[in-house]
Order: structure tokens, then sequence, then C-alpha cells
């Protein structure tokens, strides 16, 4: 070769190289290298089309500066092209890894993987060997193409075990003995030696494109796969810490797909198939209609469910479901997921708090039961008395010598109906104080009235107060705890005497009203004390919130949480001519 | 046992109580009378009926201190048995300060009850037994001129005739004759039985802190309108 060739060869190989490694840096720069099908895709578009057709314009040169002919321009240039793109594709991937990665990319595998690589490197080197050594030995030629494709289960074995990476150096290995042997030896009888590495070229570029495309897919598969694996033990980890439990069902295949957690959180081994007898037989019994029908059966379910679970050591814990069922465009269930949670810590909270209520409206009543004692004293006082003066006077009768059985039977009958009176009236006082767990029934709030301001007699009596009731007698029902709904009319009738202390007496009165409004009862307490203050509306449902100098602050707070639980609204407002109403509306009811 | 004339007056809003007390009262011989209230009582008051009145303490409307009030301020002397459910220490007081004859508790035994009806109908019988002798004393008192008046404060004072007749300017045989004749309407034969009749009446002896000569007439005056006045207001009963 002169010296003008030399460089013109020189000057190409060395144009490939800079816009080969420019359009690597430029255009194919993200990693890891070879990951996705796509900049596989890339790469060999780039660096094995475009660069080396551009550069073989100028290295089919080289060939006509050495007297090669014009006319075989294009052959020159197929020529360049093929070399170059061999050369590109089999030692490109394995330069930008090595150049980039470092050969710690090969030492940070594991030995089998090492001994796995060296296995096939070797192979290859002995297959290819082989496919020479006999198809130089010139017997069998028309088996030749086939000794060509021996290597190539070696090849995309390693594509697919070490993906592009893998497939690049098989191919580099493949092309570095193929072309070896073929230098010098005779592999192809016809056709002159370019030719015949022309066509190994062919072979091995046609060979290495979709060895390196198939490798990178793989690995691409692999890497979507590990993610996804990754993914999964990612939620599954942070759905175990948040104490959630999630299962998915469809409804052709019995057996769920649920998370570990999930199968602990109902109490269930970890090996056997979740199925819907399993679910059931974990859930307490009086929940598993329920169950059935919105965790395993097909109805769609808003509100979350709560149900329980009985533990294999008999606890009970308290899970609640959400499910969501996934469809698709025509409608049909694919299939429904959820999730469960244990809520036990905080039904066992609101359990406790539900008790503390019940607690502290009953402490309130006790000690209204205590502010009206005396009231009450009298009130039990005026049958003994009446008792008493009856028995004694049956007495003196017997004693006496007119005896007048007709007046004796009255006596009697009286002490009887006087008897009964204060048993009533022990009768209120003990529910009033009974500590019940709110038995709701069809509640008279006539009758409700009525008893309350019996209550309040003796009170009402000594602070002069006038009474007035405006209620439909026998038709305004409510469902609820007549307990509870006592004291809260008793509570607000207090708060009114109170606060007409300082009234005039010939002004304080109470008025009881009660009406139906559409399905609501309406209850209202008009007195003509002080009133409320000025903007201090809010503030009186709040607890510990008190006007009164020995108040604690809790009555109207807990008459407003129970009428909450009954479904209705307290409020309080004042009146236009003085004093103020409390205002009450619960549900009615048709009894 | 209860005089014929003399009632009972229960007062309590509580009609079972009402009754059941009028039973216990009539085994006792007593007649009764209810009302359910204070206002209801004092409509029908009429002092001139002999009798007392059980009252409840806590009754709507006027209660029983007020009802005891009322009664005190129209000057009718009518002896007051409270009965309550629950009597503080302080209202007690306040009522018998008030002139009550008693304060029970309810439920109030037979014994008791009767027993304080008992002393209220005793103290009724001698107020009334009292209060119709100084109506026959002031009766008396009106017949007798106003010298034979004025002689008898004099004597009452423990005066004698001579010294009688130096404070009025007469002679003693004058005094004389008013005496005899005060003695004889009064019905009276000695002074410490006149001194006995008059104290009835609260009159007022002649006064002998008077050492410095004798007063106009004005004696005479003061105790002719004292007496009159108490005779009204006896009356009036």
């Amino acid at each position: 070769m002169s010296l003008p060739e030399l460089l013109a060869a020189f000057a190409t190989n060395l144009a490939v190289a800079a816009l080969s490694a420019a359009a690597i840096q430029g255009r194919l720069s993200d990693r890891p290298w070879f990951a996705t099908f796509r900049s596989t895709a890339n790469f060999v578009f780039i660096v094995g089309f475009v660069c080396p057709a551009i550069v073989a314009f100028g290295g089919a040169f080289v060939p006509i500066l050495s007297g090669g002919g014009v006319d075989n321009y294009w052959n020159f240039w197929t020529q360049w092209f093929a070399s170059n793109a061999l050369g590109n594709l089999a030692l490109g991937p394995l330069v930008v890894v090595l150049a980039c990665e470092g050969p710690r990319t090969f030492w940070a595998q594991n030995s089998e993987r090492k001994a796995e690589a060296l296995l096939i490197g070797t192979s290859l080197v002995v297959v290819c060997s082989i496919v020479f050594d006999q198809s130089a030995g010139q017997l069998m030629r028309s088996f030749l193409p086939v000794l060509f494709y021996l290597p190539v289960p070696l090849v995309i074995w390693s594509a697919a075990r070490f993906g592009a990476k893998g497939a690049s150096a098989a191919i580099l290995v493949m092309a570095v003995v193929l072309i070896w042997r073929s230098l010098g030896s005779n592999l192809f009888l016809s056709g002159t030696a370019e030719s015949n590495v022309f066509a190994l070229q062919v072979f091995l570029i046609s060979l290495a494109i979709p060895m390196l495309l198939l490798g990178s897919s793989i690995e691409e598969a692999r890497q979507a796969n590990q993610q996804l694996r990754q993914d999964e033990e990612r939620m599954a980890f942070a759905a175990a810490a948040a104490d959630i439990g999630l299962w998915q069902h469809n409804p052709h295949i019995d057996p769920f797909w649920a998370t570990d957690h999930c199968r602990a959180m109902l109490g269930l081994q970890k090996d056997p198939p979740v199925t819907r007898e399993t679910i059931l037989s974990a859930v307490h019994p009086d929940d598993r209609a329920l169950v059935d029908d919105i965790v395993v059966g097909t109805r769609d379910s808003q509100a979350p469910l709560e149900f329980r679970v009985i533990m294999p050591d008999g606890q009970m814990k308290w899970l609640q479901a959400k499910r969501a069922t996934n469809r698709n465009a025509a409608g049909a269930m694919i299939n429904t997921s959820g999730v469960f949670t244990d809520i036990t810590i905080r039904k066992a909270a609101e359990a406790e708090a539900e008790l503390q209520r019940w607690e502290l409206a009953h402490l309130m009543r006790v000690s209204q039961v205590g502010a009206l004692s005396g009231g009450l004293a009298h009130e039990l006082t005026q049958p003994l008395t009446a008792i008493l003066a009856n028995a004694q006077a049956a007495q003196a009768m017997l004693s006496g010598k007119a005896r007048n059985l007709e007046d004796l039977a009255g006596a009697i009958d009286d002490i009887i109906a006087d008897d009964l009176r204060a048993s009533e009236v022990i009768q209120r006082l003990r529910t009033l104080l009974k500590n019940g767990k709110g038995e709701v029934e069809a509640v008279n709030i006539h009758d409700l009235i009525n008893s309350t301001l019996r209550l309040l007699n003796n009170e009402l009596i000594s602070r002069h107060v006038k009474t007035k009731v405006m209620a439909a007698s026998g038709t305004d029902f409510v469902e609820g705890d007549p307990v509870q709904l006592q004291q809260v009319l008793l509570n607000l009738m207090m708060n009114s005497l109170e606060a007409m202390m300082n009234t005039d007496a010939w002004r304080r009165s109470l008025t009881l009203t009660s009406q139906r409004i559409n399905d609501q009862i309406e209850v209202k307490v008009v007195d003509r004390g002080t009133g409320i203050d000025a903007g201090g509306e809010a503030a009186l449902f709040n607890a510990f919130f008190t006007t009164k100098e020995r108040g604690l602050g809790l009555g109207l707070s807990i008459c407003s949480s129970i009428i909450e639980r009954h479904g209705g609204s307290l409020s309080l407002s004042n009146n236009a001519d003085g004093g103020a109403t409390a205002r009450f509306c619960l549900p009615a009811i048709n009894a | 046992m209860g005089t014929t004339d003399f009632a009972v007056f229960l007062i309590d809003d509580d009609p079972s109580v009402l009754k059941a007390l009028t039973r216990l009262l009539q085994t006792a011989g007593y007649k009764t009378k209810t009302f359910s209230s204070s206002e209801a009582f004092l409509d029908e008051h009429d002092p001139s009926v002999p009798g007392c009145a059980v009252l409840d303490l806590t009754m709507p409307g006027l209660d029983g201190l007020e009802l005891q009030q009322k009664l005190a301020n129209k000057a009718t002397r009518r002896p007051i048995v409270f009965l309550t459910g629950h009597g503080s220490v302080p209202v007690s007081v306040r009522a018998m300060k008030a002139g009550a004859v008693d304060f029970l508790l309810k439920p109030v035994k037979r014994v008791d009850l009767l027993e304080a009806v008992g002393r209220a109908a005793a103290l009724d019988k001698v107020a009334r037994w009292a209060d119709e002798e100084r109506r026959s004393v002031y009766a008396v008192l009106e017949k007798l001129t106003a010298r034979e008046r004025e002689v008898l404060t004099h004597v009452i004072a423990g005066r004698l005739n001579k010294q009688i007749a130096a404070d009025l300017g007469t002679v003693e045989k004058t005094i004389k004759v008013h005496r005899s004749r005060m003695m004889a309407k009064m019905g009276v034969r000695t002074v410490a039985a006149l001194v006995r009749l008059t104290q009835k009446v609260s009159l007022e002896p002649y006064r002998t802190a008077n050492l410095f000569g004798p007063k106009a007439n004005s004696t005479d005056h003061v105790n002719r309108a004292q007496i009159s006045a108490h005779a009204d207001s006896d009356r009036g009963r």
C-alpha cells in the first residue's frame, strides 16, 4: 500500500471511529447500555449503519487510489461499509461497556456466571474452529451453509443469558475466529479472498443485528421483571407496615391472591390457597353473610364494611374491608380487589369512648338527681304523709266504738293509691339513676315532657314558676333512649329555672312545646330568664364552659351529644321578649 | 276532745294529703275544712270562727310563711301549726318567732298532730276567753263617767282618798262618793279585785311620778283615748 492509501484508510477509519463515538456520546448516552430494545436499535442504526455508510463514501476511494477502477466505486463502498459495520457492531458494544463500566462488570458477576461466560466463549471458539476445519476439508461443500449455523445456538445462549453485551461478545469471538481462519485458508473455493471475507462479514452482520436486539430485549424483559418483583416487595412491605392486607379475586378462579400480611390478618396459614371457604371460616359467624356478599360476592359497595374475625387463638379482631370492582369496557367484571385494615384498636377506643360518654351522662344524671333531691323527697313525703295519716285514722277507727266499715275501706283504698304514687316517684328516680346502655324504644314526647315536669314539680312550686305545656298528645313519637332524652329535657328545664332566679316572680314561666314538622319532632323549652350573652351561643356547647357559679360546664355539651346520637340537633337562642329558647329536633317515627 | 264549734283549717296543695288528714282529725272528733291554696283560705277566712290552721310550707302561690305573715298583718290571732316535708332550722325559727304553735315534719304521727292541734285549740280557747273578758271590762269601763274613770286610775295607783281629793282639787267626801259608785259599777268590792280587772285591759294607773304638782286633765284624755281604742279593736275581731 502506498502512503496516500494508508493515509486515506487511516483517515476514514479514524473518521468512522470519531463519528461513532460522537454519535454514541450525543445520542445514546442513556444508561445502562443496551438495556432496552430501543437503545440497542438506535445503536445498531447509527453505529452499525449510518456511520459506516457515511465513512464508506470516503473509504471507497482507497482501492481506487491503489489502482482500482472508478467503475467499481460502489463495490469498494460496500466492502468498506461492511467491514466497518461489522467492526462497529462486534467491538462497539464491548468498547462502550468497558470504557464506561470497566471490567468490573464482568468481575462483579458471581462465579457461576463467570464460568458460564467462559464456557460459552470456549465452546464458541471450538465450534467455530470445527466448522472451519470441516469446511476446509472440502468434504461437505453442499453442507457448508448449515455448518455455519452451528455457532448460532451458542450466540443465542449468550444473548439470552448476558443480554446485548453477551451477544456482541459472542459475535466478536465468532468474527475473530472466522476471519482469522478464513484468511489464508481456502474456505470458499470460488471467488477471491475479498469476496469470501465480504460474505463472512455479511453473514456476521446479519447474525449480529438480531442477536444484539434479542439480547437487549431479553435484558429489558428481565429488568422489567426484576423491577416488578421489587415493586411488589415494596408494596407488600409498605402494606404490611401500614397493617393493610391486600387481596384480589377473579370470580372465575376461586383462590384469592392475597399478601402474606393479609393471610396473617385473617389468621390463615401461609401455604394453602386462600379461598372463599377459608376466608369465611375465619370470619365471625354473625358477619359471614355480609362478608360473603361484599368481599367475595359481586355486590358493589361504597361504604367500607366492618367485620370481625376470630384468630386461631380465639382472639377477636375487627377488620375493615374496602373493595373495588375492575370492569372491562363492556362493563363485565374482570376481578375485584380490595384491602383489609385492622381497626381493632380504633374499635376498642371507640367502645371506650362510648363507655365514658355513658358514664359521664350517667354521672350528670346522678348530679341532677342530687340537685332535685329536696323536691323529690317532698314528692315522696306527700304520699307517705297521706299513708301514715290514713293508716292511723284506720287504727283509731278500729279501736273506737262505732266502726264504720265504709270509712275503713276508704282509708285503705287511699293508702293503696298513695303507696302506688310513692312507688311511681321511686320508679322515676330509679330510671334516672339507672346506668342503662341506651335501650332504644319508641318514646312518646308528650308523656316524656309530662313525666319530666313531675320530677321538677316541687322545684317549680318553690321557685314560683308557672308552666305551660303545648304538645299534641299521643302522636309525636321518636325513637331513642327515654332516660337520656329525659335527661336532656331535665337539664334544659333546670337551666331555664336557674336563668329565671332573678326574674320577677309574676313573670317566671316555663313553656314546653312539641310539634311535628314534616318528619321531625321539634321540642322547645321557652323561659323568661336572663337569656344568653350575645356572641356566647357557640361556646355554650363546649365542654367545661359555664356561666354558672357552680356549674361543671358539661350539661349542654352532654345534652347536645345525646341529641346528636339520636340523629337530631340542639340549638339555643334568645327570645324577642326576653328569656331564651332551647330547641331540639328529632326524627319522628310512626308508632 | 274537740269542742263542737272548733274547726281545723287544713291548707295543702296535695288533695290526698288533705283527705287523709281530714280523716285522721275526724277520728279525734275535730271538724275540718280543707283548702288547696293559701289564697282560697284567705278568701273564706272568718276570724270569728274558732279554729286553728294546719299549713303546708311549700305551696304554689303564697307559701306557708307568707300566709302566716298575711294573717299577722290583719291582726287576726289564728293559731298556726306548720306541716312540712323538709323543714330547715332557719325556716322553723322564723315560723316559731312569728307565733306558730308548732312546726311538724311530714309524715306526721297522729299523737304529734293531735297534741299540736289540741294545744292550738287550747290557745285559741284561752285567747277567745281572754278577749271575751277584756270585752266585758271595756263594756263596764264605758259606763263610767269621766270623773269616775279619773278616780279609778288614782285608786289603782294605790292613792288614798285624801291624796286623790288634793290631786283633783276637791274634798275627800266627793271622792268617796265617786269611788263607791265606780266600785259598784265595776262590780268589785276590793281594790285588789279592781286592779286585777283593769290589768286585763292593761289600764295604766295614775302616774305618781308627777311629784311636782298636779297636771291638768291630760292623763284623763290619754286614758280615755286608750280605752276606746282598745274597745274598738276588740269589737273589730
